[in-house]
């Protein structure tokens, strides 16, 4: 069709545009041929390195001693030093069908003798399928990660196609402790903690020689771990979670989330669970709880509440008394656990934890001024710390309701992480300055500026106040004697479709110590606690997170450098009169 | 000029007249007009491919295997058998198309492509950082699938040329590799990228740009790569490990550990311990478990295979008259001689590991069916009518006689 219609053209068109085509045609084609060359020299060269390979060998990149004892990923050790993940010479069990060399078969004894041999040494190996996989005749893996003594005993056996690679192999000596902080390496890249934060450090030639320290103290973590554990199994909780942190620096000195994954021996269960798990709010062994769970903490954010009111001058007077009789609001009550009577003061409100009086104390604050210091204490945005997994807090917004502002006054209708929880207690009694949290090893010096959050004098009301607290109220079984402990207990009931559940609690004991100079904050948490014999029948903070602290403090105040000292304490001389004894 | 144009711009047309022709004959005009070696070349590759992913398997499968799953050592090989049935009908499905259909199935297929591209940041699947999957009951990459479309697309815009020469044909390829290259970049895919450019630069390089352009395309190139250097992270890291070389057990010192593990002749079958050390054992570093099993001769072969198919391609292309079948068959050479080029000279450490698959040797999922359409196309594209005469110069006449046909 078209040539008839170009025929009918005007002669000089069509010439030209075809005299363009042959020359296009032309110069394509010239080229086309050009490539030829450019690829014919690639295969050249990968040719040349091919045979250069295999008449040299590998090129022989001379390897001094030091690098040849340069670990294959750097260690990481705690503040002082001591191993938290290391390298080590793994055993491997690989089974070389031609290492008899004779072309006879490959073992010396019946296959299913030495899959019975293996199986006494490895006593998780399916007997049958080892056999089957010797009889096969095929070279393969038969095992990874064999101790020393199993490579020892294999080796007994006395068959020559059982070969003993030695391969390196990242250790965690401690097993399961810091797991969460620590992570795992799989494939010789790091996940979960500070093995996937740190990885491009700890793969560096030039800086993994030297062990990266962390902020952990390894003896405060495993007396954390032993305790949590210890309290979590005697009331049958589903969880715990605890945090120990430097005031000044913002180091985590200690972080546990439990139950916790060994590294060692990483699991399929350990990094997912099914559907129906999910549904009921479970999650997998890996999820930390301190920096990726939020929780509604209850009435640790009692003290809070009074500290931003004492720090806008709303209490001044803390003899003055409060209502405390159940606030109506939005056509909500808010009422105490239990009657505390007509009236409290702010002291006695926090002894006993009481919602009414420190909703009243919020109301006169006002949602901006309450909304100002929880978001200055960073419980607005994610944790402060170098992990990955951290969990964004449940924020009520910018404009908050009389309500929303009563509720979050103690705990509830905010959600947070312990790790924010631990982050604002240390603001709370460190002189008022909020710094981040952070797992890196901070030198004397050089702690972050911070954020000035509350004056001096308010701080130093609310070490007096939290001090009582653990002296006459909530608190009292976590005062170990002469560490001078303060602290706020808080037991919430947990949030679910259909509104609270009265009998699923998290429960709380956030602390300090020593109240004089105060130098830690520990926070111990319990998800789901059950009334058990240990625990009184009672699911509440004051029965089961407040002793766990209660026997944590007099086991790690040594190790750091916090001597009990019966004879010292915090003034509070000046409140000790405001506090009536006949509340119940 | 001794030319008639009537005929010349004739031979462009398809054959549509003429008495209905049964399906017999139909295929035995598609086989007379096949080019056996490409065929016979593609199949030996398959047959290549199938025994490196048996020898690989094994690693594959011991590294995906947990406490609760254990997979067969063949899990990937049955796999690979699976998609590749799949492939190869495929192939020769598409092989059979006319240019003109396999031009529209071409920029069908570039346009679909785009389309999934873009959805990727918005409900890919993200595998080791990076977003470049889509899940649709099979997870596949789109950019995989691009990548046969758009050389033949580019090719179909730089013939455009042809017909009208005032056509800003450069401006509309480069324009559309910019915005591949784009989409690519935000996933991130810096290898699939250079591919990209590769075959957008044999294009224009076919297309007539003058020798000055080129140069200066070369220098932006370089600039370009200097710049991706400087601001993304993963390239650095790759390009920095590969220039400090020798980092103990990194992926491509494991690599040439077992790429040299077998010397000559190789440990055997199902033999080599190296390779179970090796991630992507089964994908990007196959050849390097071909080198252990099967020793440094069968990596010469697979080299020299590829050599053979690319030397093929273009010599037919450098014979053909059609200025888009030869400018689509050249860049569809050149992306998949260009991807297999650089899987191998990475594994034989001359260049920074780059996530790429050796086509149909390595185990690929679902993008070995991408590969064998590439390759389908390929054989569509290189089809020839063997009793037609030239209507200009043969390959010979045009080098060395150069003058008679002008």
């Amino acid at each position: 069709m078209n040539a008839y219609a170009i025929d009918s053209m005007v002669a000089a068109g069509p010439l030209r545009v075809a005299n363009k085509r042959l020359e296009a045609l032309l110069v394509a084609r010239m080229r086309a041929l050009l490539l030829m060359p450019a690829f014919g020299l690639v295969a050249v060269v990968a040719l040349m390195r091919i045979a250069s390979f295999g008449v040299l060998g590998a090129p022989d990149t001379p390897m001094s001693m030091e690098q040849r004892l340069l670990p294959p990923r750097g260690e990481i050790t705690d503040r002082n030093g001591l191993p938290l993940a290391r390298n080590y010479d793994a055993f491997a069990l690989w089974y070389n069908p031609t290492a008899m060399k004779d072309g006879g078969s490959p073992l010396v004894h019946r296959p299913e003798e030495v899959a019975a041999k293996l199986a006494a040494i490895f006593p998780e190996l399916d007997q049958a399928d080892v056999a089957a996989r010797l009889a096969s005749g095929r070279a393969q893996y038969l095992r990874r990660r064999l101790l020393p003594e199993e490579a020892n005993r294999v080796f007994d056996i006395g068959e020559p196609a059982l070969e003993l690679p030695a391969e390196k192999d990242r250790f965690y000596p401690q097993g399961s402790m810091a797991a969460h902080v620590l992570g795992y390496v799989k494939d010789g890249v790091g996940h979960l903690g500070m093995e996937s934060v740190l990885n491009d450090r700890l793969t560096d030639s030039s800086l993994r020689g030297e062990p990266t320290a962390i902020a952990l103290d390894l003896r405060v973590q495993g007396a954390l771990e032993d305790e949590l554990n210890k309290g979590m199994l005697s009331v049958n909780a589903r969880g715990a979670a605890g945090v120990v942190l430097d005031v000044d620096t913002g180091e985590v000195i200690a972080m546990a989330s439990l139950p916790a994954f060994d590294p060692n021996d990483i699991k399929t269960s350990d990094l997912m669970i099914s559907d129906a798990e999910a549904k009921l709010g479970r999650t997998p062994r890996v999820f930390n709880s301190v920096t990726n769970q939020v929780y509604e903490l209850g009435s640790t954010f009692k003290p809070l509440t009074v500290a931003a009111a004492i720090d806008a001058g709303i209490v001044r007077d803390l003899s003055l008394r409060y209502d405390a009789k159940p606030v109506k609001v939005a056509g909500r009550t808010l009422a105490d656990s239990h009657n505390l009577g007509d009236t409290l003061n702010v002291p006695e409100a926090l002894i006993h934890s009481s919602n009414t009086v420190t909703a009243r104390v919020a109301d006169k604050l006002g949602p901006e001024r309450l909304r100002d210091t929880m978001r200055a204490l960073g419980l607005a945005e994610r944790p402060y710390i170098e992990l990955p997994a951290r969990g964004a807090p449940i924020w009520p917004g910018e404009k908050w309701s009389r309500v929303t502002t009563m509720t979050v006054s103690y705990g509830h209708g905010i959600a947070v992480t312990p790790l924010h929880l631990a982050s604002a207690y240390a603001a709370l009694v460190n002189g008022g300055v909020w710094r981040p949290a952070t797992l890196y090893k901070v030198e004397p010096g050089k702690e972050p500026a911070g954020r000035r959050v509350f004056k001096e004098d308010t701080s130093a009301r609310m070490r007096q106040l939290l001090r009582m607290i653990a002296v006459y109220g909530t608190g009292q079984s976590a005062d170990a004697p002469g560490y001078r402990v303060g602290g706020k207990t808080g037991s919430a009931e947990k949030p679910s479709a259909g509104g609270y559940r009265k009998k699923l609690l998290v429960s709380t004991f956030a602390a300090a110590f020593p109240m004089d100079n105060p130098r830690y904050v520990v926070v111990a948490m319990l998800d789901e606690p059950k009334g058990t014999t240990a625990s009184s029948f009672q699911r509440t903070a004051a029965w089961n997170a407040a002793p766990i602290v209660g026997k944590l403090i007099p086991r790690i105040g040594p190790l750091l450098d916090v001597r009990p000292d019966l004879s010292r304490d915090i003034d509070i001389s000046d409140l000790r009169p405001l506090i009536r004894s006949d509340i119940k | 000029m001794n030319i008639a144009p009537a005929t010349a711009i004739a031979s462009d047309l398809p054959v549509r007249s003429g008495p209905r022709l049964t399906q017999r004959a139909r295929l035995k005009i598609w086989w007379r007009e096949l080019d056996h070696v490409l065929l016979g070349l593609i199949v030996l590759l398959m047959a290549v491919g199938c025994a490196a992913i048996a020898a690989a398997s094994p690693a594959g499968a011991d590294r995906l295997s947990s406490d609760t799953v254990t997979l067969d050592p063949l899990h990937f090989l049955w796999l690979h058998l699976r998609w590749l049935a799949v492939g190869i009908a495929a192939m020769l499905g598409l092989s059979m198309l006319s240019r003109e259909s396999a031009r529209r199935f071409a920029i069908l297929l570039s346009l679909g492509m785009v389309a999934a591209l873009i959805l990727v940041p918005l409900i890919g699947t993200e595998v080791n950082g990076a977003r470049r999957w889509l899940n649709l009951g099979f997870s596949f990459q789109p950019s995989e699938f691009l990548k046969p479309g758009f050389a033949i697309t580019l090719a179909w815009i730089m013939s455009w040329k042809l017909k009208d020469p005032n056509m800003p044909v450069f401006g509309l390829v480069t324009g559309a590799l910019a915005l591949v290259v784009g989409l690519l970049m935000a996933q991130p895919n810096l290898g699939d990228a250079i591919l990209f450019t590769g075959v957008w630069f044999v294009l224009v390089l076919l297309g007539g740009v003058s020798a000055r352009q080129i140069a200066g395309l070369i220098a932006a190139g370089i600039g370009l790569l200097a710049t991706a250097y400087m601001f993304y992270g993963n390239a650095r890291n790759r390009i920095d490990s590969f220039f400090s070389g020798g980092t103990d057990y990194d992926q491509v010192d494991l690599a040439q550990r077992t790429l040299l593990a077998g010397g000559w002749d190789g440990v055997g079958f199902w033999v080599g311990r190296a390779k179970f050390r090796l991630p992507e054992a089964q994908t990007d570093y196959i050849f390097s478990v071909v080198g252990e099993e099967f020793g440094l001769i069968a990596c010469a072969g697979i080299v020299l295979l590829f050599c053979a198919i690319v030397l093929r391609v273009l010599m037919r292309a450098a014979s053909e008259e059609n200025f888009f079948a030869l400018l689509a068959a050249s860049g569809l050479i050149a992306q998949l001689g260009g991807q297999a080029f650089i899987n191998i000279l990475v594994n034989l450490s001359l260049f920074p590991s780059k996530g790429m698959t050796l086509p149909l040797v390595s185990y690929g999922g679902s993008s070995t069916i991408a590969i064998c359409c590439g390759f389908g196309l390929l054989l569509a594209l290189t089809r020839r009518n063997p009793f037609l005469t030239r209507e200009t110069a043969g390959l010979r006449n045009m080098l060395f006689d150069k003058e008679k046909d002008r």
